[in-house]
């Protein structure tokens, strides 16, 4: 406590030259030298940190801050796309989905008109060929009819000559195998 | 115990060791100004000057290595820097505003750093404690002692330049943000509006209120420089007399400061924060009404 009590008894009284402010700048040693000094030291130092401490890195931190805010634009921007694309696939995969089954329906649709359109043309050919067969038959068997009673004429005709012994006329012959043959159908 | 705390511990250890040996030495007292210790070119150069020459330069190659390669993924000292330089601009940018926070970070930068990185410095080992004695006829018994060392906020002659610094840069930017007449407006015009009889007695009161605040503006950096100087010079002051508790028992001179050094490492660093902070809110009350406006444009 010494130091304390020795430099408040040096201290001199206010009445002192210059009052109570020269007081003050006398004990703490205020002049001008040192103060101008001191502030050029201070602005000095401030400037040069303006220059190679603040000035830099305040560009960076903005630097930073712009890349961070683009990042963060980008990334909504991606986001974004990627919603828009997934709406864009949805959408997509559900017109293919539309499209595919009206397709198959269509195609469901074509392939029973088309196997109803063969099932009667078959139908038809099957009957075109029914009848064709049946007019050939019917032909065939008028055919052979008119063969058989060719051929029974002519044998009722040879067996009436040959058991009358007389020669038939066209008329004769004409007649017996009309008569032979209505008996033969009855 | 890790050995992530044996470092700051011995340190601790050492800067509690450094008065001991300064006692040995024979140091008589605290003066309450620097002292001159050499002369360059005419110029007196005192021990508080040096102290605040080497912390500037200190900082100043801090500075420099911080940002000499700076990238957009910081790594070491740029990564300190950012974060220390970063800090600071929020914290004013909430007192100050996003306007003026552009223009005057740099100096309120500089006035925390450095009152910072003073003080600190002022607990080193060998500052205050390192010197020569004087001899010969003339020289004061109880001021034979000079330390090479002193620390630099404990010298009125620092703390005056950076408040008388910060006083000027004050009107500028006041009268430069408000103009002239805003800036008078702005001490002397009644706040609020009065008619009639009530309009003529509130221009005499705020006029009287505008005196008032005149004197309260010229005493800002008087006060702005005893409250540093007076709570830094004290702080030295109870550790240096911490020392003398133990009387013979030099042996144990250390012990008694120990915990003070804690409370100067602490005080240090709330010192830097109040100049800085005073200063920006004298500065943002002048500019309170532009920078109102500013905030308005910026929504």
């Amino acid at each position: 406590m010494t130091p304390i009590l020795d430099l408040l008894a040096t201290t001199p009284a206010p009445e002192a030259e210059g009052g109570v402010v020269g007081e003050i700048f006398r004990t703490f040693k205020i002049h001008w030298p040192y103060f101008i000094s001191q502030c050029v030291s201070f602005l000095l130092v401030a400037i040069l940190l303006k220059k190679f401490a603040f000035g830099p890195i305040q560009q960076m931190l903005e630097q930073r801050k712009n890349r961070i805010a683009e990042g963060e634009e980008k990334l909504k921007r991606i986001e974004k796309q990627l919603a828009d694309s997934e709406a864009t696939t949805a959408a997509a995969i559900a017109k293919a989905n539309e499209d595919a089954a009206r397709l198959i329906q269509e195609a469901r649709d074509s392939a029973a008109a088309l196997s109803e359109a063969k099932a009667q043309e078959a139908i038809s050919q099957a009957q075109a060929i029914l009848a064709k067969a049946e007019a050939a038959a019917k032909a065939e068997r008028d055919q052979i009819a008119a063969e058989l009673k060719k051929e029974f004429g002519r044998l009722v005709t040879a067996t009436t000559a040959q058991i009358t012994g007389k020669v038939l006329t066209s008329d004769d012959q004409k007649r017996i195998n009309d008569e032979a043959l209505a008996k033969v159908e009855a | 115990m890790t050995r992530r705390y044996l470092l700051p511990i011995l340190s601790v250890w050492l800067l509690s060791l450094a008065p001991v040996f300064a006692g040995a030495e024979g140091h008589d007292h605290l003066p309450p100004h620097a002292e001159e210790i050499f002369n360059l070119f005419g110029l007196p150069i005192t021990n508080s000057m040096l102290m605040v020459w080497l912390v500037a330069g200190g900082i100043i190659l801090f500075a420099q290595a911080a940002t000499k390669k700076l990238s957009l993924i910081p790594v070491g000292l740029q990564n300190f820097a950012e974060w220390l330089v970063e800090s600071l601009y929020n914290f004013l940018e909430g007192i100050l505003g996003k306007h003026l926070v552009k223009r005057t970070f740099w100096f309120f930068a500089t006035i925390f750093v450095l009152i910072l990185f003073i003080n600190w410095s002022g607990l080193m080992p060998g500052v205050g404690t390192v010197g020569w004695e004087l001899s010969g006829p003339g020289v004061d018994p109880h001021d034979k002692f000079r330390p090479f060392f002193r620390g630099g906020n404990a010298d009125l002659n620092m703390t005056a330049a950076m408040a008388f610094t910060f006083a000027i840069l004050w009107f500028y930017w006041a009268i430069s943000e408000n103009g002239l007449k805003g800036f008078l407006a702005h001490i002397f015009a009644p706040k609020g509006k009065f008619k009639g009889i009530m309009a003529a007695f509130m221009l005499l009161v705020f006029l009287f209120v505008g005196v008032l605040e005149i004197v309260s503006i010229l005493f800002r950096p008087v006060a702005l420089s005893f409250r540093l100087y007076g709570n830094i010079f004290a702080g030295e002051n109870i550790l240096e007399n911490m020392m003398f508790v133990v009387g013979d028992k030099t042996w144990l001179a250390w012990l008694p400061p120990m915990p003070f050094y804690f409370l100067e490492l602490l005080v240090g660093l709330i010192q830097a924060l109040v100049f800085m902070l005073l200063t920006s809110v004298f500065l943002k009350l002048i500019c309170d009404h532009g920078d109102h406006h500013d905030e308005e444009h910026d929504h």
